[in-house]
């Protein structure tokens, strides 16, 4: 009798052993879900509150940005690029070599975002760069540009010119 | 040995970042702002803002980028350490045969790198799931090594141990991956029921090959400690002693290798050589590290081995001593994690923003009372894993937190507006504009009256005095009377009226031409000043255009998403415990089993040392006795 009474006793522990493991792995599956799906959710929030920003700091009528962008040049690799709009520095960014290989692939930067008023301006982009060999790169492009009651856009473009085998720099303007 | 199989392969691997998994080329965008940066923020590992643009690309519903979306929002999980929710993504593109929008080649490629990340996590079936869909003819040749490599180990994880030895045979012999694969399969071996002959020779073979890896001395201490271990473990002394006798004495592997190199001579009987590897460990490791406390006890074991009772009985008071210290030591750790002074300040230091698997945890603990056993600890996997989901939510807590304060400042903008515009309208500055401009262009128009009168003949007689009136009229009757003369007249009086007439005439003319020059400048002012009005006019109108629209809707949308963020920040809250008890258990838990094992260590040598005591005090007795008899 005593030997029946403590094989139910060993199994029954040994099933409770193994509810609560089962349970303990639920909970933590359930714990990484949750927090997966916070993650998920905050990142979302995130990108909302930005584009609210972006109507309510930067308003259609006057908004105004530049981007940056890079083809696969081979002669050339961006370390840095300053800005001034209407003769006065607004900004200036230095590259690292994850954001180098970002514009390399067909990304796109963001580099400047402002409110500008209707009427004449002029755009002035200093780009740093290396070239093959390694030596210091400086270039200036310079563009004038009118501003309407509408967004601009401008785009500083680092292309090759295939037939100079040599890198390109301009400002072109997204319509 | 299974985790010690896993240690080592993670020691093999590079580590290799999310954007690897999208193909090596370049992707023409054309001009599409959002899709330009999502891409720009993926590849530079920014993969928050990458999953955020992609989340605004879904929203778009802009079917022109079709499963290239998916791919992205699986990498950028990855990156953040959603590895279920990418694997949920992944296993559904696995199902597909093909990507439409990739070669060949750069599909491999694809492939080959999402193997790699699941394999990195831990997920052992997917990544093989993964690797067996790179197309081995279109890989890259310099990833055609570490590709078999992969395979193999994966292929001998799933218990295919002659798949993994057709991959292992693949590799280039004089390939790092080569090394690393002789490893893994020594270590296979030694799970498996393969003769001792075998695995001697798999280690042997690895060994002969670090040279061709990037940290050769490394691996070879680990590979050393690794073999000597086994052999020490199945009984094989003086391979043990071999290999262990290799391991570099300022290596991370150094600790372990003395005590088992101590324990291998004295199994060979070989007690004064024992205890020099003992004695350096003592001296040179803290005494937290758990193979310095086996130490502790092995020293006095091999005195008493070598007969010297009364310093083997020092040495297992020294032992007790030493251990009720770090039992003290981890009795107040044990407290500071319940007071939330253990695992915060690390926290505290993490830099805010930067969070997501590829984005290490900041350990540099400079202050921290617990540094040497945390260090310990944080070189379990496990651990560090859920000290990075901790991590990753105390940042996202900083993040939204902020995000609170910012709705705030935006509220206080569109209140600004607000006042701004009723300013607009109750300063009535365009009418006051308009009232202002009217009166200027009444002036400007009776100023050019004025000056019509003043200049209207350009000889400058307008601006003659009346007594040069009467002169130029006097000239203008003597020359009547001249003419009248006729030929009778002088020539002489002519030229000497026109002499007279010409400076009259030309002090006229010089008055002339500064009057004008005075009235010009006063004319530009007041031009300026009609420009100046109307400009202000425009732009007084434009802003009572655009005040109303820069804060309408805003007050909404702010409020909701304000209590957005409040609701996520509870719900965050609730989570960070949850994961903060996790992270505290794993701790606690060690923290007791190293209490545990060093209770044991001390009842042990307080057992030894009495043992010892009686023995010497017995043999003392017994040789009184006899003197006495």
């Amino acid at each position: 009798m005593k030997a029946i009474q403590s094989l139910y006793l060993a199994s029954f522990m040994a099933v409770a052993m193994l509810t609560s493991c089962l349970s303990f792995a639920a909970n933590n599956a359930s714990l990484d879900q949750e927090i997966e799906a916070l993650k998920a959710d905050v990142i979302e929030l995130n990108q909302s509150l930005y584009e609210l920003e972006e109507k309510l700091l930067f308003p259609a009528t006057t908004s105004f940005a530049v981007f940056v962008s890079m083809e696969a040049v081979k002669n050339f690799e961006i370390s840095g690029v300053k800005l001034n709009l209407d003769e006065e520095p607004v900004t200036a960014h230095i590259y690292s070599r994850e954001q180098i290989d970002a514009l390399r692939r067909g990304g796109i930067q963001k580099l400047y975002t402002a409110n500008l008023k209707p009427g004449l301006h002029k755009l002035t982009a200093v780009i740093d760069g290396k070239d093959e060999d390694g030596r210091p790169v400086q270039k200036t492009v310079v563009a004038d540009f009118g501003k309407a009651r509408s967004t601009k856009y401008l785009e500083i473009k680092i292309s090759q010119n295939k037939k100079k085998q040599r890198p390109e720099f301009a400002i072109v303007e997204w319509k | 040995m299974r985790w010690t199989l896993i240690f080592a392969l993670m020691f093999a691997s590079v580590s290799a970042h999310a954007e690897d998994l999208l193909p090596d080329e370049r992707r023409e965008i054309k001009r599409d702002a959002l899709y330009g940066e999502a891409l720009f923020h993926l590849h530079s590992g920014r993969y928050d803002l990458a999953l955020a643009k992609n989340y605004a690309l879904r929203k778009r519903n802009q079917s022109r980028y079709g499963r290239v979306l998916d791919l992205h929002e699986a990498t950028a999980e990855l990156g953040l350490g959603m590895s279920r929710k990418a694997e949920q993504t992944f296993n559904a593109l696995m199902s597909k045969q093909k990507y439409s929008f990739v070669r060949e080649e750069t599909s491999a490629q694809a492939w080959f790198y999402m193997a790699k990340h699941f394999y990195q996590k831990g997920l052992w079936k997917s990544a093989l799931r993964a690797m067996r869909k790179v197309s081995s003819a279109h890989i890259a040749s310099n990833l055609k090594d570490e590709y078999h490599f992969y395979l193999a180990t994966l292929e001998l994880f799933a218990g295919n141990p002659k798949r993994a030895d057709e991959h292992v045979l693949a590799i280039h012999p004089e390939s790092e991956w080569a090394t690393y694969a002789f490893l893994n399969v020594a270590v296979s071996y030694t799970e498996r029921d393969i003769h001792i002959s075998k695995v001697e020779a798999a280690f042997n073979k690895a060994l002969s090959l670090v040279g061709n890896t990037r940290q050769p001395e490394h691996l070879a201490d680990r590979i050393n400690l690794m073999a000597g271990k086994f052999f020490y473990g199945t009984g094989r002394g003086r391979s043990a002693i071999r290999h262990l006798r290799n391991v570099n004495l300022e290596s991370p592997y150094t600790p372990s290798a003395l005590l088992t190199y101590g324990w291998a001579l004295t199994e060979q009987w070989q007690y004064h050589d024992a205890l020099q590897p003992w004695y350096m460990l003592k001296t040179a490791h803290s005494p937290l590290n758990q193979d310095v406390q086996e130490t502790f006890i092995a020293i006095p074991h091999l005195l008493e081995k070598l007969n010297a009772k009364v310093l083997a009985l020092g040495a297992f008071e020294f032992a007790t001593e030493q251990y009720d210290l770090i039992h003290q030591q981890l009795e107040n750790s044990a407290q500071r994690l319940n007071l939330g002074q253990f695992i915060e300040p690390i926290l505290q230091q993490q830099t805010p923003g930067k969070w997501g698997s590829f984005e290490p945890v900041n350990l540099t603990l400079p202050q921290h009372p617990d540094r040497i056993y945390l260090k310990d600890v944080m070189n379990q996997g496990y651990f560090q894993g859920q000290l990075q989901t901790l991590r990753d939510l105390h940042v996202i807590g900083k993040q939204l937190r902020d995000a609170l304060k910012e709705i705030d400042t935006f509220k206080q903008t569109v209140v600004t507006r607000k006042a701004d515009l009723n300013d607009i309208k109750t300063s009535n500055a365009l009418s006051e504009g308009r009232e202002k401009l009217k009166q200027y262009q009444q002036r400007y128009r009776h100023l050019l009256r004025k000056i019509d009168r003043a200049f209207g003949a350009p000889d400058g007689s307008g601006l003659a005095s009346e007594e040069e009136k009467q002169q130029l009229a006097l000239f203008k009757d003597v020359k009547s009377k001249i003419s009248k003369l006729g030929k009778s007249a002088s020539p002489s009086y002519q030229k000497r009226l026109r002499r007279v007439e010409g400076v009259l005439k030309w002090s006229l003319a010089e008055r002339y031409a500064e009057r004008k020059k005075q009235v010009s400048s006063n004319l530009a002012v007041l031009e300026n000043a009609i420009r100046t009005a109307k400009r202000q006019i425009a732009l007084s109108h434009q802003a009572y255009k655009d005040a109303p629209n820069a804060y309408v809707g805003f007050d909404r949308k702010l409020k909701d998403l304000e209590q957005q963020h409040k609701d996520q920040l509870t719900k965050l809250n609730r989570v960070y415990e949850k994961q903060l008890a996790k992270v505290g258990g794993i701790v606690k838990k060690d923290i007791q089993k190293r209490q545990a094992r060093v209770t044991n260590y001390a009842l042990q040598a307080r057992l030894a040392a009495a043992r010892l005591y009686d023995e010497t005090s017995n043999q003392h007795r017994v040789v009184e006795q006899g003197a006495m008899k």
